[in-house]
């Protein structure tokens, strides 16, 4: 039991920097420019996307160079 | 002979080329040079690419250069883990528990194999738990079994006689009759310890063994203490913290002839970063060493409440310090420091994750640092434990009270006054970054500069604002 708790969080761990790239993704498909006017809201909709995707892809990249720290390459 | 000296000119340069391209690259890691390799991997002067990207030539160099000390180093490591997979006695067992960090089982890895390392790591996960165990529910014939083939008779009836002891003593508290711990035998050895007992196992019983008292217990004479409290005397036998001795041969041989053991070795020209060092201001001057013995043979010249200002730079993890070979936990740095820091003077870890995690958080940059932080000081290991055989309970036992331990918290109830700091992430030193740092030339700095990371400052344990 203890193994498994245990391997549920890491997978819950692992799966964190993932999330802010998908909800990201999903919301540039579903603000994607020219199927609809671009009001303010899907404007906003579409920035949100962007941050995250961006924003998730850039924590990634941070995870990657901590987990290089860690292996004492950097 | 005016007319053989072109060919002989010819044939001289032709020689040497020859050697010159007759050699072949050698493979990493190869068998014949493994001790080399070894060398190199430990020091991480090269790895596989930046080693294909040499010339033959310099690979040669490379490796005539590291033959001796590789061989003296194997020598020395096969010498030290020998006589650490001997039965260990009392004092032993406290040296070799407190002093094998996580770095010194990857070296047994890497000089003499991961079997090895795993034997040696399994033999010290048992002894700590065993060391744990004894002090809250005591050790039982099936423990003792297990410690045979570990510990000296005398090690686990020293072991034994202890949570006799604590239990009579949780006894005495408890205002039941007192009976004395075990026989006479066991009584004996106790006397020779002095230390103070950790309540109910919040504390390693490696401090007991130290006599630590750094969490504010008293350091006693436990079977005078006893006394002196059973009759509502204070205890005559408390006394002041005796220094942390740990014995030689317990500590793991420095890499002889390695960049981190001569300081005085040429500029690297290296990719990678291999910056560390000590920055010490004192009295307005301000001095830098990467070199650990010069370095703290200097603060002990220092005079007392003289340091303004200290910065030990290196590699951090949960509860410890490195400076190039140097080790750090809060006792050795306490004891290093002792009295010799100003008073609201400021000593700076500057090494990831020297700090607890600290609370909840909005910035996504820390969210992820605690991400790896539990990932890398709690899950990784815990399964890499489980996939060696040890029990679910004593891998959580050992990981789960480590990931988040709190070195500059610590460190700052052992040197009262001072302002200590850690960083309660990974710290991101933008000029160690690989390729960067050989662009701005500061492969071996002292000093980490820009720090992109939370830091987190203690002052007798409580948090203070960052100075």
């Amino acid at each position: 039991m203890t193994d498994l708790n245990y391997i549920l969080e890491t997978i819950l761990l692992l799966a964190i920097p993932f999330v802010p790239v998908a909800i990201g993704v999903l919301l540039r498909r579903k603000f994607r420019p020219g199927a609809e006017p671009m009001t303010r809201a899907r404007k906003v909709g579409r920035w949100a996307g962007n941050i995250l995707l961006w924003g998730g892809i850039a924590g990634l990249l941070f995870m990657i160079v901590v987990v290089l720290n860690y292996k004492g390459k950097i | 002979m005016k007319a053989l000296r072109n060919p002989i000119a010819v044939l001289a340069l032709a020689s040497v080329c020859s050697y010159a391209f007759a050699l072949e690259p050698v493979p990493w890691n190869s068998p014949d040079r493994a001790a080399q390799f070894k060398y190199f991997r430990e020091n991480a002067s090269y790895n596989a690419n930046f080693w294909a990207a040499l010339a033959p030539v310099e690979q040669d160099r490379e490796l005539t250069r590291a033959k001796e000390p590789a061989a003296e180093r194997q020598a020395a490591m096969e010498k030290w883990y020998a006589g650490a997979m001997e039965k260990w006695d009392t004092a032993r067992l406290r040296g070799y528990t407190a002093s094998i960090k996580e770095k010194d089982l990857r070296a047994v890895a890497i000089w003499l194999g991961r079997e090895q390392a795993s034997a040696l790591e399994k033999k010290l996960l048992l002894a700590r738990f065993m060391l744990d165990k004894s002090q809250t529910k005591g050790l039982d014939d099936k423990d003792a079994l297990k410690l045979a083939p570990h510990l000296t008779t005398e090690a686990i009836n020293d072991l034994r006689g202890i949570s006799a002891a604590a239990e009579a003593l949780d006894r005495q508290k408890a205002g039941l009759a007192v009976k004395k711990p075990g026989g006479a035998a066991s009584e004996a050895t106790l006397e020779k310890i002095s230390g103070a007992i950790p309540k109910t196992g919040k504390q390693d019983m490696s401090k007991f063994f130290d006599g630590s008292n750094s969490r504010g217990g008293v350091a006693v004479d436990f079977t005078a203490g006893a006394q002196g409290a059973a009759s509502g005397r204070p205890s005559a036998a408390a006394a002041k913290p005796a220094a942390v001795k740990q014995t030689a041969a317990a500590q793991i041989p420095l890499p002889a002839g390695s960049p981190e053991a001569a300081c005085d070795n040429p500029k690297s020209s290296a990719f990678t970063s291999n910056a560390y060092g000590y920055t010490i201001t004192a009295n307005g001057q301000t001095q830098t060493f990467r070199d650990g013995k010069k370095a703290e043979a200097a603060i002990r010249q220092l005079p007392d409440g003289s340091i303004s200002k200290i910065i030990l730079y290196g590699h951090g993890s949960p509860g410890m310090q490195t400076v190039g070979p140097e080790v750090y936990d809060a006792e050795s740095t306490a004891q290093l420091l002792k009295g010799k820091m100003a008073k609201g003077g400021v000593l700076q870890f500057s090494g990831c994750n020297t700090a607890s995690i600290g609370g909840p958080t909005l910035n996504p940059a820390v969210g992820l640092s605690m991400v790896a932080r539990r990932l890398l000081y709690f899950s990784l290991p815990y399964f890499q434990n489980r996939a060696d055989g040890v029990s679910a309970e004593q891998a959580r036992q050992q990981w789960d009270k480590g990931w988040n331990a709190d070195l500059a918290r610590d460190t700052s109830l052992g040197i009262k006054g001072a302002v200590v700091c850690g960083y309660r992430t990974f710290g991101l030193v933008p000029g160690r970054l690989p390729g960067v740092t050989r662009l701005m030339g500061n492969q071996e700095a002292t000093t980490p500069g820009y720090v992109a990371g939370r830091k987190a400052c203690y002052q007798d344990g409580r948090e203070v604002a960052a100075p």
